[in-house]
């Protein structure tokens, strides 16, 4: 939900019940008010009459209004007390009934009790009381949309360099290496809110070019000496009078060399990948160029013996830069070649959703959810460096893919599907 | 045969002119883009091996300014930088090989004969060791002029060896040549050993001697020394 959209929900129900709360209270009071003044001339009244029946005493027909002295023979019932009380009597005009507020006391007449219930019509208080509350109902509602419309319009309004920082934001992107471009709006707190993102992002950009800088530097600066070490180590080799001794030592060397400059090599390009280093996306078949790295493969899987089967129903596309489509069968490949069994099997199946290359191998030794981290290695091989499976991951989340890992009886499955569009 | 070997490290580019100079070529060192830049320009070279990033300038530059002036000399980019947007640079400006660091220096020995075989004879040549006689445009091999069929990787180890005569080679840099950088495990090793085995049964057989000498604990050497 939106931030207007709530803020204006918020209000509309707090102002409908608010407004209903004001219409009730305006009723009660009004109807209070009208009630009060009724009764007090009813009392006044009532004095009035018990002044006249000292002096004249009652005769039937000696007040005529209409129901509005009512005067009976009886006796003052037991707990009996002057009270006030809304009744409804028949207009002998028009048949229709009037409401009357009614006072009724006993009060002795020439020492016989009578029943007195002096009455006064409402029905001019009750119009009254329509008219007010209806007059006031509707001013308060036409208010309250008033308030309403304005507030909506006016927040639209007030909110409007927040949701313009928002888009931009949202079209800030590091690679492309463009600072962040804020307006200066009036409101203090919008612009403060802009000049620390502006801050931010300055910051985030420039170290993330120092990063890039750092990377391409560092592969130059550490691969230079890491050829001197192989180099040397080669003409080392060639030199007739070592002894078996000081030649494993130059074996050792010469192989943490080698294992060193693809330990970075492979930090590289996955800090690479990170930072979207790689332009030049394009529609790849990955099935095709996952068969092509498997038969480049074949004299390794005569070598160990190993079956090959494909199920290819249809070719699976991805989009992603040459470089690293490459990479990324290169390492499913090696993997399943180097867990393998002698005798086993590697199976490539694929779909135009999913692409999956399964493999014969021992049972896995880690955690499966550490599969894909950095320098996990299965079974402690010192031959890999344990960054292959990294690197797939990697590119896959970089690239709109999804990899998964199932082990189903002995048979370990990775499979490349599309993620679904729902970012 | 003249080559110039362009690498600020002092130490690689001694490696490399020593290993070139044993081939029998004749090497001389540049390690500043000012120096290289002067030599190519007073004295002509078969062949540059060229690092790209050099004190004073960049590499590619070097090479554009070379192939303006004298379009025959074969270049060899040799640098750290492996991304493919370098690599696309240097083949356009007009390099004809690319090696990443680090690289084996017997790896650089093979590009560099082959790449001379490419220059100078268009590819129409012969590589003759003894009783051993390799078609390199047919992708032929004879053995006292009868024909060894090789499979495709027997007949790269073979050229491999043929560039390498006489030098140890490591199975890592043979595992590399054959199936590319990204061959990292142990089986790849093994693979190396009987491909060898092949190689060397198949040579014999047609009469050859056995040239393929195994060194504890480093690899193989090829040659009669």
């Amino acid at each position: 939900m939106r931030l207007l959209e709530k803020t204006n929900r918020i209000y509309l129900l707090f102002s409908v019940i608010l407004y209903l709360a004001t219409a009730l209270a305006f009723y009660g009071i009004i109807k209070w008010l009208i009630y009060d003044e009724v009764e007090n001339r009813l009392l006044v009244e009532k004095r009035d009459f018990q002044l006249y029946i000292q002096h004249y005493g009652w005769t039937a027909n000696s007040y005529f209004v209409e129901n509005k002295i009512e005067v009976e023979l009886g006796r003052v019932p037991a707990g009996f007390q002057e009270s006030f009380k809304d009744t409804l009597i028949e207009d002998r005009y028009t048949q229709k009934l009037v409401p009357f507020r009614q006072l009724t006391f006993y009060e002795s007449i020439k020492g016989v009790e009578h029943r007195v219930a002096i009455r006064k019509s409402m029905i001019q208080s009750y119009r009254l009381m329509e008219a007010i509350t209806f007059t006031m109902a509707t001013v308060l509602a036409l208010l309250l949309a008033g308030t309403y419309w304005f507030q909506d319009r006016l927040s639209g309004r007030i909110w409007q360099p927040f949701y313009e920082t928002l888009s931009r934001i949202k079209q800030f992107d590091l690679v492309r290496g463009q600072h962040l471009q804020l307006d200066q709006p009036d409101i203090i707190e919008f612009k403060e809110l802009n000049e620390v993102l502006q801050k931010m992002s300055d910051q985030i950009l420039h170290d993330y070019l120092n990063l890039k800088e750092f990377t391409e530097n560092a592969s130059h600066e550490l691969q230079t000496p890491l050829a001197l070490i192989t180099a040397k180590v080669e003409e080392l080799i060639q030199s007739e009078h070592l002894t078996e001794k000081q030649t494993r030592w130059i074996q050792t060397i010469y192989e943490a060399s080698l294992r060193m400059s693809r330990l970075y090599q492979g930090l590289l390009l996955l800090a690479k990948i990170e930072n979207r280093q790689f332009a030049n996306e394009q529609p790849i078949n990955l099935s095709d160029q996952l068969l092509e790295r498997l038969w480049d493969m074949e004299e390794l899987l005569q070598h160990k013996g190993i079956r090959l089967h494909t199920a290819v129903e249809a070719p699976f596309w991805a989009n992603l830069p040459p470089v690293l489509a490459e990479n990324l069968v290169t390492n499913l490949v090696s993997n399943a070649l180097r867990h393998n069994v002698p005798q086993g099997e590697i199976r490539l199946r694929s779909t135009d959703s999913a692409l999956c290359l399964s493999n014969t191998g021992h049972p896995l030794q880690n955690d499966p959810n550490d599969l894909f981290s950095r320098f996990k290695k299965q079974g402690g091989s010192s031959e890999s460096v344990g960054l292959g499976l990294s690197i797939v991951k990697e590119i896959c989340d970089n690239y709109g893919l999804q990899i998964r890992y199932a082990e189903i009886g002995g048979i370990h499955e990775f499979c490349i599907t599309k993620k679904k569009v729902d970012e | 045969m003249k080559m110039l070997v362009v690498e600020d490290e002092q130490g690689l580019a001694e490696s490399i002119s020593a290993y070139l100079s044993r081939e029998g070529y004749r090497c001389e060192m540049a390690v500043t883009y000012a120096e290289a830049d002067e030599k190519m320009y007073l004295y002509e070279y078969d062949c540059v091996i060229v690092d790209l990033t050099l004190p004073g300038g960049d590499g590619l530059q070097l090479i554009e300014t070379l192939k303006k002036r004298t379009a025959s000399t074969g270049i060899i980019i040799i640098s750290a930088r492996n991304a493919l947007e370098d690599r696309i640079k240097g083949l356009e400006v007009g390099s004809d090989d690319y090696l990443t660091k680090p690289f084996h220096l017997s790896e650089l020995n093979a590009r560099v004969k082959s790449l001379i075989r490419r220059r100078n004879f268009g590819g129409h040549n012969e590589i003759q060791y003894r009783e051993i006689l390799v078609q390199v445009q047919a992708r032929k091999v004879f053995v006292n002029q009868q024909e060894t069929v090789l499979s495709r990787k027997e007949y790269d180890l073979l050229l491999y060896f043929l560039a390498n005569i006489d030098v140890a080679l490591t199975k890592a840099s043979i595992a590399e040549h054959l199936w590319g950088d990204h061959i990292d495990s142990a089986d790849s090793l093994d693979m190396v050993y009987s491909h060898i085995k092949n190689l060397r049964r198949k040579l014999v057989e047609k009469g050859s001697g056995d040239y393929i000498r195994s060194i504890y604990g480093i690899g193989y050497k090829f040659g009669t020394a």
